[in-house]
């Protein structure tokens, strides 16, 4: 950012100039800018259709948006949800991780495992709801078991890839100087996926976060996902659309906090100026 | 007894419908303690895979190599190996990759501090081993590799064309600093090279490889006083002499494909 100027005036030159903290927070200005676009078309479009029930007014559900945030019983939903989520995320992270460091790191395991997993891949999640249900009754036991399925996968793949990703040399470097199997495990093949494996968290959590609601509008009486159909059953549009806006955040939320844990776990990568997504 | 004994050592390649590719045949040299030795020959000679095989990360068909009277058959701390690309671990500082050899084979904390010192006294990278390989040039990325390469007080260092991705001006720079690296810590040195400048400049002995079986052509003696000077007429004369041999050996090369 030092290329566009400080924002601070300094002391000499007290005038505010405008143009400086413009380019510093360029790219916020273009995202509320963007914002408010949408924002004005969706007002538009709600007093032409002037139906509450198919698009309910931007005053009326913001209105629902901010009041959610103190609504106690839509915080401990949303508390539940989150607990769900990162339950699920736990066990998608203890069993994938390793599963995928192993599968990168031996081929005889690569082929051994890799046609079972990549079926089990194509069963669409929402299909396991019906056997989770079977297998965990009603309540938390489905929701995280399909938070896991569903995480695990691009947390597999992307800590294969990250394992596969890293240079040869690096284990010839590291077996010249003595490092014996254990050390090459934990200082070459974990950090080396770990960029790899950060990125698989940031989807498996994504992913996470999008079946957790579903599976919530099916196998639980309790949860973000079924504030939304009860919502929707008591066809209250405008608290669904703050609903659907929170979840969108919050899932927005979750993934910042994991860009920055990834930058604060591989700040290695981001030493030269390059800056990531 | 010489440091380094290569005994007859053979190695083909064979791929799935190709024919077997040997790679050398019955090839055999020695180097003393303290030589600096340059592989020299046109691509695909072999000396590229000689070098794996005497850091153990390969082993020959058939043959022996000894290193101070025992036989390799592995990678080891008692040889330090410079990766051509360096392989830098990106993930840890300048002082943990100097360090790293020590910290698996489990040096005291005292004795690793002790010898960062040393090491970045030769390298004189002081003020920067708290950085991380991404920030270094690549002059300083190669001494980093030299040094990391030298911590466990290997017997010998193998370098693979380590200027091999450099480009010329600063190539004959860094030529300088790995003398002086080298020169201080008076290690022995196999270094694989095309380059015929860099040998002459570097080696105590230059040895030209074919790109037939990997035969050595000829094993040339660099008798010139250090620091060398690239312009001087005994230099020149060794650089084109090298040149036409290493010419001779892409056509021997050349002839063994046409059939």
């Amino acid at each position: 950012m030092e290329r566009h100027g400080s924002a601070i005036p300094d002391a000499g030159n007290a005038k505010l100039n405008l143009g400086d903290i413009f380019d510093k927070y360029r790219g916020n200005f273009y995202t509320l800018f963007v914002l408010m676009v949408l924002l004005i078309i969706w007002n538009f479009a709600a007093s032409r259709i002037q139906n509450t029930l198919l698009l309910p007014y931007l005053s009326e559900t913001a209105m629902e948006f901010f009041t959610a945030w103190t609504d106690p019983v839509i915080m401990s939903n949303l508390g539940l949800t989150l607990k769900r989520v990162i339950t699920g995320f736990l066990y998608a992270y203890v069993i994938g991780v390793p599963l995928g460091l192993l599968m990168g790191y031996s081929a005889t395991a690569m082929q051994s495992l890799a046609p079972v997993m990549n079926s089990i891949r194509q069963i669409p999640i929402m299909a396991w709801v019906p056997l989770s249900i079977i297998w965990f009754g009603l309540g938390d036991g489905p929701t995280v078991f399909l938070i896991a399925m569903s995480a695990i996968f691009p947390l597999v793949i992307n800590t294969i890839a990250g394992v596969q990703g890293i240079d040869p040399n690096y284990y010839n470097a590291a077996r010249s100087m003595g490092a014996s199997k254990l050390d090459i495990v934990r200082d070459i093949v974990v950090p080396g996926a770990m960029p790899h494996i950060l990125t698989g968290c940031r989807l498996a959590m994504g992913a996470g976060w999008m079946s957790v609601i579903c599976a919530e509008f099916i196998a639980t009486s309790a949860g973000f996902g079924f504030l939304m159909v009860e919502a929707q059953v008591r066809l209250e549009t405008a608290q669904l659309y703050a609903l659907m806006i929170m979840s969108g955040l919050v899932g927005y939320a979750i993934d910042k906090v994991f860009i920055a844990v990834e930058r604060k776990m591989t700040s290695w990568r981001f030493k030269d100026g390059f800056v990531g997504s | 007894m010489a440091l380094l004994e290569v005994k007859e050592i053979s190695k083909t390649f064979t791929q799935k419908k190709k024919p077997a590719h040997i790679v050398l045949e019955n090839m055999s040299f020695n180097v003393e303690q303290g030589q600096y030795v340059s592989l020299l020959g046109p691509s695909g000679c072999g000396k590229t895979t000689l070098l794996t095989m005497l850091g153990g990360f390969m082993l020959p068909d058939a043959g022996q190599i000894y290193l101070a009277g025992k036989k390799v058959e592995g990678p080891g701390p008692d040889r330090g190996f410079v990766f051509q690309n360096y392989a830098l671990f990106p993930w840890m500082t300048v002082k943990e990759n100097i360090l790293y050899s020590l910290k698996v084979q489990n040096f005291s904390k005292k004795e690793r501090e002790q010898r960062l010192q040393e090491l970045l006294d030769i390298s004189h990278l002081h003020g920067s081993e708290n950085k991380y390989p991404i920030q270094l040039s690549g002059g300083m990325q190669q001494r980093v590799a030299v040094v990391r390469a030298l911590a466990s007080r290997p017997e010998i260092l193998l370098l693979d064309e380590p200027l091999g991705a450099i480009d010329f001006q600063m190539r004959e720079l860094l030529q300088e600093e790995l003398a002086a690296l080298v020169e201080e810590t008076k290690t022995t040195v196999v270094m694989v090279t095309h380059d015929v400048n860099e040998s002459v400049y570097l080696s105590d002995r230059v040895i030209v490889m074919s790109a037939n079986k990997g035969r050595i052509i000829q094993d040339v003696y660099i008798d010139l006083p250090r620091p060398r000077s690239r312009q001087s007429k005994a230099f020149k004369e060794y650089v084109s002499e090298l040149t036409d041999l290493v010419r001779q050996a892409f056509r021997e090369g050349e002839s063994v494909k046409k059939g």
